[in-house]
């Protein structure tokens, strides 16, 4: 290894001691740690900043509140004692530094307070909640991401043809209709009209018994422990929801897959495929595969609206996740439900931004890292 | 001479005539709805509660007996008024700052792009979401809630445009003529910039409108009995699964019918400024 680090043009010619020590640095930073691991290394380096900014914006969030927090934590019958009490214990006549550093303690060590609503600590509320909404967000993820690619690809193999037309139109359409109307739709069909959906209350029916917890997923939980019959209730319970979350948000995927797809899919290097007798599957397939760095940059995109539609869509369910959460933590002024809701949201959107970074990062070889 | 022409360009796509109409259908509810409805938009009527579809009803009656389409007509003027001002107020506070930050590169500039970063990087609803319960459940705090949400964009957009436009040579050419930084802000980076934003301020009247339903329909907006579409939506919630349709169907078109006029006079708005993106489309 020392043989490198004298390799010519990095030693002497660099100037300054410090620039040489810099460009030495550099260069072992390249030759010693494998891309994969520059590249998680580099990114989770600026998700620590990150997790304190959004500290920082939920703690200023509830300070936002027009008026004294206390008061309004407490509403307009308390009495002036207990006003002062938690004003002490919330810290609000210490310095605004302070009260922060005094915030970001107490989430630290899990405390985001108590939910007014359902008298628990914020956190048993979150961690019981969350799996809900994540397993809603993850099938409708793979669904909208299947259906957008696949009529952007059906779409492009040929253009003006009939999935050209009707994706042309869909994906129009698609961005003016709300998550709350087509969810409603699709109850009056799917259980009025043809009465083969199961009613839109709750993740599982009546009388099934909820499979113990592992991760929280109950497609997962029930296929672990063997359940059938709460494995189908599960999924015949998720059908609707994903499908609205689905219609809704594949539009923007097909329109943007499409727009790439195609710049690919009539490039040269898939002409000179053509050329060569190849499939026209592998051309396809090849041409995804060039078009795979900005949609996931999409998709990241794409996770965010799912968040933000879940909200909706699991009022309307009653799906009882973090979204229907923090619906009735803004409806009933619980701000200390509704301050931890908004950090598991961005915590969950800089997972997913990493991610993606990361990702991107993978997929196409040429960015330096 | 030059709006025959337009009118010629306008005649031949069909999209840009469709969201024109709308667009007109629109603005008549806005202006005489009033005159048109035959029924109050708040007054319950408690014998013909969930009334169908009829002729004295023509898109039938809700939960309290108010007709529908009285309240549909009406909830134009409150939909289009937020949307609209807040959209306005985002480009109106937007383009200064797109200008400024584009113009003058400093630490300032760099932690406002910052904080639009952060802005933009939440999924929109769910940041409208905690704003407006924090400013308080009001119809203007969402207007004022949708406006913070659009002004990054505004911005950006403009910054973009302004960061190439600034090393041209007329603005050099400009600046040895003696002109202030005022005046070339406003009088030769400005007309220039305004494109892409101009072009993105229909769309984004769409997208408000969508956000304020969302809003509402949780609850988080408008009040009832105000009409508004994402409310009317939601007081036809609890009916759907019984099968009352008329209720929810009606309201949500509404809404579906308004962003689309939008969302299409924005694309051919696009189209009209740079035609060559007719082709790239194809």
């Amino acid at each position: 290894m020392t043989g490198r680090l004298s390799l010519p043009g990095v030693s002497l010619k660099s100037g300054s001691g410090l620039a040489m020590v810099l460009a030495k640095l550099r260069k072992l930073w390249h030759t010693l740690i494998p891309r994969f691991m520059r590249i998680m290394i580099s990114r989770l380096i600026i998700f620590v900043p990150q997790l304190f900014g959004v500290l920082f914006v939920t703690f200023f969030l509830i300070r936002l509140l027009p008026g004294d927090p206390a008061l309004t934590l407490l509403g307009n019958l308390a009495t002036p004692e207990a006003i002062a009490a938690l004003r002490e214990r919330l810290g609000l006549n210490q310095s605004i530094l302070n009260q922060f550093v005094l915030y970001a303690q107490h989430v630290v060590h899990g405390d985001l307070g108590t939910s007014i609503l359902t008298s628990n600590p914020v956190t048993v509320d979150l961690w019981e909640r969350a799996p809900a909404t994540f397993e809603l967000i993850f099938y409708a993820l793979i669904c909208t991401v299947v259906v957008g690619l696949l009529m952007a690809a059906l779409a492009v193999v040929r253009p003006g043809g009939f999935f050209d037309r009707v994706g042309q139109l869909y994906g129009l359409v698609a961005g003016a209709i709300p998550d709350f109307w087509v969810a409603l739709i699709l109850i009056f069909i799917g259980f009025h009209c043809l009465n083969w959906a199961p009613p839109p209350f709750g993740r599982l029916d009546t009388f099934v018994s909820t499979p113990p917890r592992s991760t929280g997923f109950l497609t997962f939980d029930s296929l672990f422990v063997g359940d059938w019959a709460a494995f189908g209730s599960a999924v015949s319970r998720l059908i609707l929801p994903v499908a609205t979350l689905t219609i809704v948000n594949a539009g923007a995927v097909m329109k943007m897959a499409r727009t790439v797809l195609a710049a690919n899919y009539n490039s040269d290097f898939a002409k000179h495929k053509r050329a060569c007798g190849l499939r026209e599957g592998t051309i396809v397939w090849s041409a995804l595969r060039n078009s795979l760095p900005p949609l996931i940059t999409q998709l990241g995109f794409l996770a965010g609206f799912l968040l933000g539609g879940a909200v909706l869509v699991e009022t309307i369910f009653s799906w009882n996740g973090v979204g229907q959460y923090a619906v009735q933590a803004v409806v009933r002024s619980d701000y200390a439900a509704l301050q931890g809701f908004v950090l598991l949201a961005s915590i969950f959107i800089l997972l997913v931004y990493l991610t993606v970074d990361i990702v991107y990062e993978l997929a196409d070889p040429r960015i330096e890292v | 001479m030059k709006l025959v022409d337009c009118i010629y360009r306008i005649a031949k796509r069909p999209a840009a005539l469709i969201g024109l109409a709308l667009l007109c259908i629109q603005i008549v509810a806005v202006l005489f709805g009033p005159l048109m409805t035959p029924y109050s938009p708040v007054e319950a009527n408690p014998l013909e509660t969930l009334q169908p579809p009829s002729l004295q009803h023509l898109l039938g009656t809700d939960v309290s007996g108010m007709d529908i389409l009285s309240r549909i007509v009406y909830a134009t003027r409150i939909n289009l008024l937020i949307s609209i001002g807040a959209v306005g107020a985002a480009f109106m506070v937007g383009v200064p700052i797109g200008l400024l930050v584009g113009y003058y590169r400093g630490p300032v500039s760099g932690l406002i792009m910052r904080i639009f970063d952060f802005i933009q990087a939440f999924p929109v609803f769910v940041l409208g979401l905690a704003l407006v319960s924090v400013l308080g459940q009001e119809i203007w705090n969402v207007a004022i809630v949708l406006a913070i949400l659009f002004t990054p964009m505004f911005a950006r957009l403009i910054r973009a445009e302004v960061l190439s436009l600034r090393e041209r040579p007329f603005v050099n050419a400009a600046r040895c003529n003696g002109a202030t930084d005022a005046v070339i802000l406003f009088r030769h980076l400005l007309p220039n910039a305004l494109t892409a934003s101009s072009v993105q301020i229909s769309i984004s009247i769409g997208m408000a409108i969508l956000l304020t339903a969302g809003l509402s329909f949780i609850g988080a907006g408008v009040r009832t009995p105000t009409p508004e579409w994402g409310l009317m939506v939601s007081d036809g919630a609890q009916q759907m699964i019984l099968g009352v349709w008329w209720d929810s169907l009606f309201p949500g078109l509404a809404i579906v019918l308004s962003v689309l006029c939008f969302a299409l006079l924005g694309d051919e708005l696009k189209t009209l400024f740079d035609p060559s993106s007719v082709r790239r489309r194809r």
